[in-house]
């Protein structure tokens, strides 16, 4: 997609410099912002205002502003997304779905890497970024599973003209350090782009009775390389590669033996991207990528030198695609693609290789019968070699009533398979005694441990065990777009996400140490709702205010069915006693709030060269443990309580605002709850240095 | 005197009229009220060293000869209840479970009773197992309004409600160790000795 954006780029002469460089861009920027472009909603260019989904960009600027060096520092401050704390990685919630359900795009590409179903975002550095654009609702009708809850896109700057670089660095609290190194080189014809990044800190401990750190010491790299040839003004190539690498020092107590040893992550990801413009009408793209994910751990009990834990993990992931797009007449164009796609993955436990293969074809027209209507109409097919076939639509519509209001509404389905968990499987907890089989794997694990004698009593007949589909949604969003006056853009979306076949874990059987055989099932049908708003106001040149909210209910449509014929129980907290459980007590799905927003003040001044800026941001309560074991949220004990977290930066730019000395603070007042959030390490406080070369 | 005597015949009559009339109305039986049933609770029944073996009629735990002698209704071993009967005992024990408070449950059932089968107990799913997803995690919570009926070998009704796996009975958050020494049942029962479906 960068690739089409690219050739637009130049033929709108946009000026392509303004991204890249890490400095002030004032009037200009706010300028572009009314016209500004986005990509992922439609994979093709369209106007903000017009793009019949909601969406949020992030641009670069913002984020260097506001010093923050990693994608979940980023993320978490807008509107209607939440970071979530979790062993397995910081991942994303958007419209009360679990951060299983958001593909994550690195131009376009999506980023793989979930062993348990999260991308860790903190994996990836912002450095680089000409823009982040994220759309909500399911876009499965143009890149397949994972789709479901929305796309956030990574867009790679474009280097500017000329030689140009750069190097920054942030140190601060837990010895967080931060340091990257840029470098680029575009003519006429060529472009070339490379970046060095070293993440590191020496973690944190949020118990330290405990003996064992919340977070533990790491460090990583990535390296980032990008080369872009223009072979004429209709044909150009794109090839990018990215390796990232990080190793944690793991180190803890169990039942006062020491545990320690090395965790490795590596990630690859490498893309090749030819675009031609045949005609004014007519442009195609092929795109191969391939993206490699692999970690590896060895945890050595340090009182008797014996082997704790050591596994790892192995995924790779191969994608070529064609796409075309075409321009039928100035109002209807129609943007079509097919693909196909090899995975492979190899872990301790899994029994062995497991491969999918997978094809697709998607297209979408766009049409705009009137000037001020819009009309977005597609699907994809996507076929698969181990679940069902999937078939995601959607239908949009923007109205522009004017040049300050426009209403958007969509509908449309998507879906996430099951991944490589829920099917292969093949887990026991050595400490505890349970296990975990995926779909695949369970009738003949199961038999295996029925031979050896360790099953007690078998719960649900594994012959009756149905295939596993693909968890599916179907999505409604409804909002508006509206600028009542200069400085002024508020947005406003209604959202309803009806969900199907959620996949969960359930036992199957029950052994004779007492725990239990679990496999996985569709049991649930879940909906999601709520409405989302933003208001952006700029004044005076200088002084920007912002804040959004959102409100949201997320139930388990069976819990609410039984709670109605009265055969959902709890236990009171006080007499602890049996209570019947009502509707108004049950608490929804775990870990969404149902209320969360942000507030902003942000101070710009080109002259002095200072910028400032004080974000809040507000979870609201949330539910997050079972404590009268009837297996919902129902008592207030089992929620975390509401908090605010503040965030602050300033910055002032020297020489030219060719060097910029920065300084950020991170939940500035400190909130810290050991036992529920183990992603809130306290106050943070970093100074940041950034100097741009210019030829 | 005349007075008094005509006046104690008066009373006197109108008091055996009485008393006739009432005897009269007693002749239909009063409706009994039915006797309360006493409500056991047994704490920290340990199980930690292997099964352990209860009889609902005595109200003691039942070890030794007793239990080959199958003087026992249930039994706990680990996450599981058997009842002596089917695959797991020589009696004819049956059970079931019903969703209820326990002191609303005030009918056993007529039907729908099992007995324990091979790989099959007839009570089953007690209890929450919380794994890794939610906390605390790795914790058996009984299931709050799962009352379990037993019908005894000699065709005696009981109603049972589990309360902890734990020793003693902690109150449970969402930091709860799970660690702690288990194996140790905590449950109430209701035991009616007369042989009626009735266990108010």
């Amino acid at each position: 997609m960068k690739y089409i954006l690219f050739c637009l780029l130049i033929a709108l002469t946009m000026n392509a410099k303004a991204q890249h460089a890490d400095t002030l861009l004032t009037d200009t920027a706010k300028a572009k912002k009314l016209k500004e472009v986005v990509v992922t909603a439609t994979r093709t260019n369209k106007t903000l205002m017009q793009v019949p989904m909601p969406v949020t960009t992030i641009s670069n600027k913002e984020i260097k502003n506001r010093g923050l060096v990693r994608l979940n520092e980023i993320l978490n401050e807008q509107t209607g997304l939440s970071v979530l704390p979790d062993a397995h990685g910081q991942g994303i919630q958007i419209q009360g779905f679990s951060p299983d359900y958001t593909m994550i795009m690195l131009d376009g590409l999506p980023l793989i890497g979930r062993t348990t179903g999260i991308l860790d975002l903190s994996r990836i550095t912002t450095n680089n970024i000409e823009k982040i654009e994220i759309v909500k609702g399911p876009v499965s009708s143009l890149y397949g599973s994972e789709a479901m809850a929305g796309v956030i896109n990574i867009i790679s700057a474009t280097p500017a003209a000329g030689a140009s670089g750069s190097v920054s660095a942030r140190y601060g609290t837990n010895k967080n350090a931060d340091i990257s190194l840029n470098g680029a080189y575009a003519t006429q014809r060529l472009s070339l782009s490379g970046f060095v990044n070293r993440y590191s800190s020496s973690g944190y401990t949020l118990v330290p009775e405990s003996g064992s750190a919340t977070v533990s010491p790491f460090y990583g790299y990535t390296l980032n390389g990008a080369l872009g040839y223009k072979f004429s003004n209709r044909t150009q190539i794109k090839l990018q590669v990215r390796d990232y690498t990080s190793t944690a020092d793991n180190n803890f107590l169990v039942d006062n033996d020491r545990i320690t040893g090395d965790g490795t992550e590596k990630t690859l990801n490498a893309s090749a991207g030819l675009t031609h413009r045949f005609s004014d009408k007519f442009t195609g793209d092929v795109r191969l990528y391939h993206a490699g994910y692999s970690t590896k751990s060895l945890l050595i009990n340090n009182t008797d030198n014996s082997v704790y834990d050591e596994t790892f993990f192995d995924q790779n992931f191969n994608r070529a695609e064609l796409q075309g797009d075409y321009k039928i007449i100035n109002s209807l164009r129609f943007t079509g693609g097919v693909g196909g796609q090899d995975e492979s993955v190899k872990a301790t436990r899994y029994n062995d290789k497991k491969t999918f293969q997978s094809g697709y074809t998607y297209g979408q027209a766009d049409w705009t019968p009137l000037k001020k209507l819009d009309i977005i109409l597609g699907g994809r097919f996507d076929a698969h070699s181990v679940y069902r076939s999937q078939f995601s639509p959607k239908l949009a519509a923007s109205y522009q009533f004017s040049d300050k209001f426009v209403l958007l509404a969509s509908t449309g389905k998507g879906y996430k398979a099951p991944d490589f968990r829920q099917l292969y499987l093949n887990f026991t907890n050595a400490i505890v005694g349970y296990s975990v089989f995926g779909y695949e794997e369970a009738a003949t694990e199961l038999k295996k441990l029925q031979d050896q004698g360790q099953i007690q009593s078998v719960l649900i007949d594994p012959a009756t065990l149905q295939r596993l589909n693909a968890e599916s949604s179907t999505a409604y969003n409804f909002g508006y777009r509206y600028k009542p006056f200069t400085g002024v853009m508020w947005t406003v979306n209604v959202f309803r996400n009806n969900i199907r076949d959620l996949i969960d874990s359930q036992p199957i059987a029950i052994k004779t140490n007492g725990q239990s055989v679990f496999s996985y099932f569709n049991i649930h049908d879940v909906y999601t709702q709520g409405v989302e708003t933003d208001v952006t106001y700029n004044f005076l040149t200088h002084w920007t205010v912002a804040g959004g909210m959102q409100y949201l209910e997320a139930y388990d449509q069976s819990v609410l069915d039984q709670i109605k014929a009265g055969k959902v129980f709890g236990t009171d907290q006080v007499t602890r006693e049996t209570i019947k459980v009502k509707k108004s007590q049950y608490g929804g799905l775990l870990n969404r709030s149902k209320y969360m927003a942000n507030a902003r003040i942000a101070y710009q001044d080109d002259k002095t060269g200072i910028i400032t800026s004080v974000r809040a941001i507000y979870r609201g309560r949330y539910g997050f443990s079972d404590v009268d074991g009837n297996g919902i949220v129902n008592r207030d004990d089992e929620y975390v309580k509401g908090y605010v977290l503040f965030n602050a930066s300033v910055s002032k730019l020297f020489l030219n605002n060719q060097l910029r000395l920065q300084l950020t603070g991170e939940n500035i007042g400190n909130y810290k709850n050991p036992g529920a959030i183990s992603n809130l390490a306290g106050r943070l406080i970093y100074a940041g240095v950034t100097y741009n070369f210019k030829q | 005197m005349n007075k008094f005597k005509t006046l104690a015949l008066v009373l006197f009559s109108s008091t055996a009229l009485l008393v006739t009339s009432c005897s009269k109305d007693n002749e239909t039986p009063e409706p009994q009220k039915p006797a309360i049933l006493t409500v056991n609770t047994v704490s920290d029944l340990d199980g930690s060293a292997g099964a352990v073996y209860y009889s609902l009629s005595t109200n003691k735990q039942v070890t030794g000869d007793d239990i080959t002698a199958g003087k026992w209704d249930i039994k706990f071993s680990g996450t599981s209840i058997f009842v002596n009967g089917g695959t797991s005992g020589s009696g004819t024990t049956q059970a079931q479970t019903v969703a209820g408070k326990f002191e609303e449950v005030n009918q056993a059932p007529a039907d729908g009773y099992n007995t324990d089968a091979s790989g099959v107990n007839a009570i089953v799913k007690w209890y929450q197992y919380t794994g890794e997803d939610i906390k605390p995690n790795h914790t058996i919570l009984p299931l709050p309004g799962k009352i379990i009926i037993i019908k005894t070998s000699a065709g005696k009704y009981a109603k049972m409600e589990i309360k902890s796996y734990y020793k003693g009975n902690p109150v449970i958050t969402e930091a709860f160790d799970a660690n702690t020494p288990s194996k140790f049942y905590t449950f109430r029962f209701a035991y009616q000795a007369d042989g009626s479906t009735n266990l108010q």
